[in-house]
């Protein structure tokens, strides 16, 4: 009986907690750090990528710095490798989508074709839905793919012996931030040697006299 | 937990019992049990007679039950819909041209007024039918009446309180007012009346039966409001918060009159054909462009922006 009534707070516990949590989410702006600390888990059919694109920022004061329009998208179950779509997917990396969208189209991989139809689909659903005045104004933040669920089959081998063969799929996930493409710092060699030699100088030793 | 182990020590009781038939026996003695009593093969689970039989389809439990003197009241496959309020605005009011433009001083603005201050006969006899099913009600402070549903339902809608938000609206105009504006931040301010607010047209239609009257009646308001819209990164897509505007706008109130429950809640708003367009959106929005043949050329020195036809609007769906 005592038992059973605990069980019953703990869940009311539990329930209130996630109501919170998922008002929190809500209002973010400056309070990220707050959350930081807060460890939500993520279980195997919560697809929080998507769910991203729900946040609602407060109202800018009109002195603060335009906030750029993030845009999140994904597609699952792609009949692809994981391994083999990261290789485009490092490449679009930090490119604008125009950029993207043209070297993808003239790539000759079968995941070129779907990541370009994924970036598309983003770039349209940036203007419609999330606010984003021009569709060229884009670039891609976040670029990564993540393994799928696999299908298992059996692969024969001979005498009598098998391995398990997966069928592999992969999901792919993007973000698309409005503005220019920030510009990857470049430093010339002379710099980095600077750099070095300036490293080796700012060694002491502790704990000395 | 309990249950099981009564079900154990049941059946060793039993046996006990059965075996220490006409000779006394104290309680806390307890005697050894048989050697051979099935404890641990015991059945502990439930198998549903259902996973067994694969191939069997079993007749109609509905038979079943009638053979077994269940029974079961007559099942209705239909379901009653209470409709709280009517489809559209019935004979909407078409405001005069320039009503808010002519000062009320001016010969024309006269004019007007004695006009209005005849209604139509058609309003009259409708708020006749009105005051019939609710007797507390007057023109004079009915008009005062809607601009405070009109205001609270602008706060509720801004607070986003979905049942105070149902009670000061109806259906019809709920999604009016709501959509797109999930992912949107709103800030609305009612500064002040510029002008007191007036009854100016009445009708009371009835739907589907004879009887089951609807009471509309329509407000000219006339006052000072700021919006602001923001967007889901809380950057301003419409209007400013410190401009306040002057905002001449008929409402339209419904009452299901038959329900004695029923409240005057909005039921819509009527955009006259003269009215003045509305500010643009803070952003370049790309305009469809006119259909070419293959061998045709854009001419975009000598092309017009179509203009929207200058109609009323009594209902903001396409």
């Amino acid at each position: 009986m005592a038992a059973a009534a605990m069980t019953g707070r703990g869940v009311a516990l539990i329930r209130n907690i996630a109501g919170s949590l998922h008002s929190r989410l809500q209002i973010l702006g400056g309070a990220s750090q707050q959350l930081s600390c807060l460890h939500t888990s993520v279980s195997l059919d919560s697809k929080h990528w998507e769910k991203s694109n729900r946040k609602v920022y407060p109202p800018q004061l009109p002195e603060e710095p335009r906030r750029p329009a993030e845009v999140y998208h994904s597609r699952r179950q792609i009949k692809y490798s994981k391994d083999k779509m990261w290789y485009l997917a490092k490449m679009i990396r930090g490119m604008s989508i125009d950029e993207a969208i043209a070297q993808l189209e003239f790539n000759d991989k079968k995941g070129a074709k779907i990541m370009k139809e994924v970036l598309l689909e983003a770039q349209e659903m940036a203007v419609k839905n999330h606010n984003v005045e021009y569709k060229s104004n884009l670039y891609v933040a976040e670029s990564f793919s993540g393994k799928g669920k696999y299908l298992k089959r059996i692969r024969y081998h001979g005498r009598g012996m098998f391995g398990i063969m997966d069928r592999v799929y992969c999901h792919y996930f993007v973000k698309l931030v409005e503005g220019v493409p920030p510009k990857p710092e470049q430093s010339t060699s002379f710099d980095q040697a600077k750099e070095y030699v300036q490293g080796l100088r700012n060694r002491t030793i502790i704990h000395s006299l | 937990m309990a249950t099981s182990m009564t079900r154990t020590f049941g059946a060793l009781r039993n046996v006990t019992y059965s075996s220490l038939k006409n000779a006394e026996f104290p309680r806390d003695v307890r005697h050894p049990g048989p050697l051979f009593l099935p404890v641990r093969t015991k059945k502990r689970y439930f198998i549903p007679p259902a996973v067994g039989l694969k191939g069997k389809k079993e007749e109609n439990p509905e038979i079943k039950g009638r053979a077994a003197g269940i029974v079961f009241r007559q099942q209705y496959l239909e379901r009653p819909i209470n409709i709280a309020c009517s489809a559209g605005v019935f004979d909407p009011y078409i405001p005069p041209e320039g009503d808010a433009r002519v000062s009320a001083l001016s010969k024309e603005g006269l004019k007007q007024r004695t006009e209005q201050i005849r209604q139509s006969a058609a309003s009259q006899l409708a708020i006749r039918k009105i005051k019939e099913h609710d007797s507390q009600f007057s023109t004079k402070t009915f008009a005062e009446q809607a601009q405070e549903i009109f205001i609270e339902a602008h706060n509720a809608l801004i607070h986003f309180n979905r049942e105070r938000l149902h009670s000061l609206v109806t259906e019809r105009c709920y999604p009016e007012m709501t959509r797109g504006n999930r992912y949107k931040t709103i800030r609305w301010k009612f500064m002040e009346s510029l002008e007191a607010p007036r009854v100016v047209h009445a009708r009371c239609p009835d739907m589907v039966t004879k009887g089951n009257l609807y009471g509309q009646v329509t407000v000219r308001m006339h006052s000072k409001q700021t919006l602001a819209i923001y967007d889901r990164f809380g950057r301003l897509m419409l209007g400013s918060e410190e401009q306040p505007k002057d905002v001449l706008e008929y409402l339209v109130i419904e009452r299901h009159l038959i329900n004695p429950y029923s409240r005057w809640r909005l039921h819509g708003k009527i955009v006259p054909s003269w009215a003045p367009p509305k500010d643009p959106v803070i952003m370049t929005v790309a305009i469809p462009g006119p259909e070419l043949k293959p061998w045709e050329e854009f001419d975009a020195l000598n092309y017009e922006v179509p203009k929207p036809a200058a109609v009323q609007w009594n209902n903001y769906r396409a």
